[in-house]
């Protein structure tokens, strides 16, 4: 028994380690017992969770990683005050990476085109979430993993349109890969500011299914939380990879899944994540590569909006 | 006197404001009362259960016989001849009409029908949602006064239409004007299932043709020429040729001697210029069973398919191969245990120059392909092949194909 909480209390050490979304939960106070809740979790892959840290910190908890598991009998070192210092240290350097960086103004101004994710290693996937119908009850399957060579991320698993038996639900059915959120020093939500490229642009090897693209606004608003702005990416199937080139005037607003009467255009200096649905109602497996997703600027794409307003559904828009 | 005339009235109350009201107020003094009251007029049923599953009452003597659990579904399955097409579901539909003059109980029946639709293969016919729109009564839900105009008027019944534009949007039909006519008579212009229906003329149209890969509703069932489809689908490149290299035998020929033919469709892309070349590298040809899903036909379009492509060190990936995917076991393939197992860490990408699906994923089909474009493309003989055993079925026993079965043969042992 003893030696299970031993073998608890160096898992709670590499938890503390390892989550840097949990760093500010010591201030925070309220979120305190989910923190210590995770013990019971198996260990984290330790090679995965140490590799986002840099310096001195990474060779400190390998080294203590490796005596937990080994020994298990050896104290390990237990220290709330040295955890939170660390933290807060971690956050301070972090925080003046971000000020003393940067690039020049005119690389800036004067950028075309830009890669803001792609897919070369384990470290990329950590920047997205899948999620299937599994979550309301439902019988789909999704996983993410690097493909062949680290050139690619694969999305696959199996679609299934079954309706879960609770009673309510009619219709089931969908797989979606979403980006997270940007964090900044002190847990602080990003945004991505591309309001100088107007066309998504990205690199992808599909089945022939089509996919819908979410992009969702930054918004503090809780109320606000199931708006996004979508279209739709159509595979080809088969063995070449297709360059698919959307703008982003063509994304239409849509709230909980209804397209809103009233558009309006994806405001681009805000945008907060970048998601995949696949829900085309047909039951079977299905893949998705993708290498990688940019944004550019079209300069012979001059449409603003796609969607004008229907003088029908909102008289007092159109006069 | 007065208890029970409260009581009397507490009755009515809770009635009126029908089952969550009822369940509160009903009490213990009351549930002693005679349930023999006449029921109110806007006395749901629902309220009426609910107060009976609180009064544990003995039950009643049934004098009606046993009903279907659902109400007129007794209407679906009075086809005389047993079919299910869209001629029954009409009858249905006509009978209901008949079956009573007022209509009653007509939402439910055009719930009941909206469900029924996907057995009579009928979701798709805008006709038959024009003719279940027109079971609704005329006129009766138009609101007449400010007041009904401004509260929603006939709320279940606004509901139902909506029921059925939704179920035509789900199914992609486009209403018409009849449609238009018809709810602007049932339930006047500033309704609900009238909103729905602007905005599916508005969204619809937008949508309709966005794809630059379509695929038809209904596909060929016969898998050569389903693979042609696939085939022509999935190549950018027009002028490449499909070349059916075998075809399979009718199921009637096929006797316990002959070996059970599986078809092959290959399509080669720029063989001519490719062959020109020297190729410093071997060619590979890696083979993967795929499930070549073309957006709405997943479950169809199943088969085998092998891609060639020269072994380059370039790092413009092109192909990437083989694809990690199953094949179904409708059409003769293997069924994979995992996508794991179709890792093969030799292949890297190249150009295309040919691909095929075939009915079977064996090392005979493979050899045969290959043949066959040995035929048009006679510099194939001398470029090494390596193919990747990955999906592959256990050779059968190599018979005519002695040269290239031993080169595959050797490969796999290579590779494995």
């Amino acid at each position: 028994m003893a030696l299970v909480h031993k073998l608890l209390r160096g898992t709670y050490i590499l938890r503390k380690f390892s989550k840097p979304a949990s760093a500010l939960y010591p201030f925070l106070g309220i979120r305190f017992a989910e923190y210590s809740s995770s013990l019971q979790k198996p260990l984290a892959s330790p090679g995965k969770a140490s590799s986002q840290r840099e310096g001195d910190l990474q060779g400190d908890h390998q080294k203590e990683v490796a005596l937990d598991i080994t020994s298990p009998e050896e104290k390990p070192d237990v220290s709330f005050d040295k955890a939170i210092r660390d933290e807060a240290m971690y956050h301070f350097r972090h925080l003046k990476d971000e000020i003393v960086e940067g690039r020049p103004l005119h690389d800036v101004l004067l950028e075309q085109a830009k890669v803001v994710w792609q897919f070369r290693g384990k470290e990329d996937l950590d920047k997205w979430t899948v999620t299937s119908d599994k979550t309301i009850g439902g019988r789909s399957e999704v996983f993410l993993k690097m493909g062949k060579n680290n050139q690619s991320a694969l999305l696959y698993g199996t679609l299934s349109c079954e309706a879960p038996q609770d009673g309510e639900s009619t219709r089931s059915g969908y797989c979606a890969m979403i980006s997270r959120i940007p964090r900044s020093a002190f847990e602080r939500k990003m945004s991505y500011d591309w309001s100088q490229f107007n066309t998504l642009y990205l690199r992808v090897h599909g089945d022939g299914r089509p996919w819908m693209v979410n992009i969702k606004e930054d918004i503090d608003f809780f109320q606000r939380r199931n708006q996004m702005y979508s279209y739709f990416m159509f595979t080809r199937g088969g063995p070449y990879w297709q360059e698919v080139k959307i703008p982003f005037s063509k994304f239409f607003f849509s709230n909980r899944g209804r397209i809103r009467d009233v558009q309006h255009e994806l405001p681009l200096d805000k945008i907060s994540s970048i998601g995949f649905t696949l829900a085309d109602k047909v039951d079977g497996p299905f893949f998705l590569e993708i290498d990688f997703i940019g944004v550019f600027t079209d300069p012979a794409h001059t449409e603003e909006f796609a969607y004008e307003n229907s003088p029908e559904l909102n008289p007092r828009l159109v006069k | 006197m007065s208890w029970v005339q409260a009581t009397l009235l507490a009755r009515g109350l809770c009635r009126a404001w029908g089952g969550s009201c009822g369940a509160a107020l009903t009490g213990t003094s009351i549930s002693q009362l005679p349930c023999q009251l006449p029921r109110g007029l806007h006395c749901s049923a629902a309220a009426y259960s609910s107060e009976q599953s609180l009064v544990p009452s003995p039950p009643e003597p049934r004098q009606r016989p046993t009903k279907a659990l659902v109400p007129f579904e007794d209407l679906f399955g009075q086809a005389p001849s047993g079919e299910r097409d869209k001629a029954s579901f009409l009858q249905a539909v006509q009978k209901f009409g008949e079956h009573s003059v007022r209509k009653r109980g007509h939402v439910d029946f055009i719930y009941l029908a909206l469900r029924k639709m996907r057995e009579y293969g009928v979701e798709r016919d805008l006709a038959v949602y024009n003719q279940l729109l027109n079971i609704f009564p005329k006129e009766v839900f138009r609101p007449r006064s400010i007041i009904q105009r401004i509260f929603v008027h006939y709320p279940r019944q606004q509901e139902c239409g909506i029921a059925v534009l939704e179920q035509m949007e789900n199914h992609g039909v486009m209403p018409n004007k009849e449609t238009e006519f018809l709810l602007i008579e049932i339930f006047g212009r500033k309704s609900y299932p009238m909103l729905k229906l602007v905005r599916l003329k508005l969204w619809f149209p937008r949508f309709m043709n966005i794809n630059p890969f379509p695929v038809p509703r209904d596909l060929p069932q016969d898998p050569v020429e389903l693979a042609m489809f696939g085939l022509r689908h999935m190549e950018p490149d027009l002028s490449a040729r499909v070349t059916i290299y075998q075809v399979p035998l009718p199921k009637d020929s096929t006797g316990a001697a002959d070996p059970p033919q599986p078809h092959i469709v290959g399509k080669s892309v720029g063989m001519g210029a490719a062959t020109s070349l020297t190729w410093p590298r071997p060619c590979q040809v890696p083979a993967g069973p795929r499930l070549g899903s073309l957006g709405l036909c997943a479950k169809s379009l199943a088969g085998h398919r092998a891609c060639m492509s020269p072994h380059q060190e370039s790092r413009v990936p092109i192909s990437r191969l083989p694809w990690p995917a199953t094949v179904q076991p409708g059409l003769g393939g293997v069924r994979r245990a995992s996508w794991q197992n179709t890792e093969d860490p030799g292949v890297e990408e190249g150009p295309v120059f040919a691909m095929c699906m075939a009915g079977a994923h064996d090392q005979a089909t493979l050899a045969k392909w290959i043949q066959g474009l040995q035929e048009t493309n006679p510099t194939l003989a001398q470029i090494p092949l390596q193919t990747s055993s990955a999906g592959l079925e256990e050779p059968p026993l190599p018979e005519d194909h002695q040269e290239e079965d031993d080169n595959l043969q050797r490969q796999q042992q290579g590779q494995s």
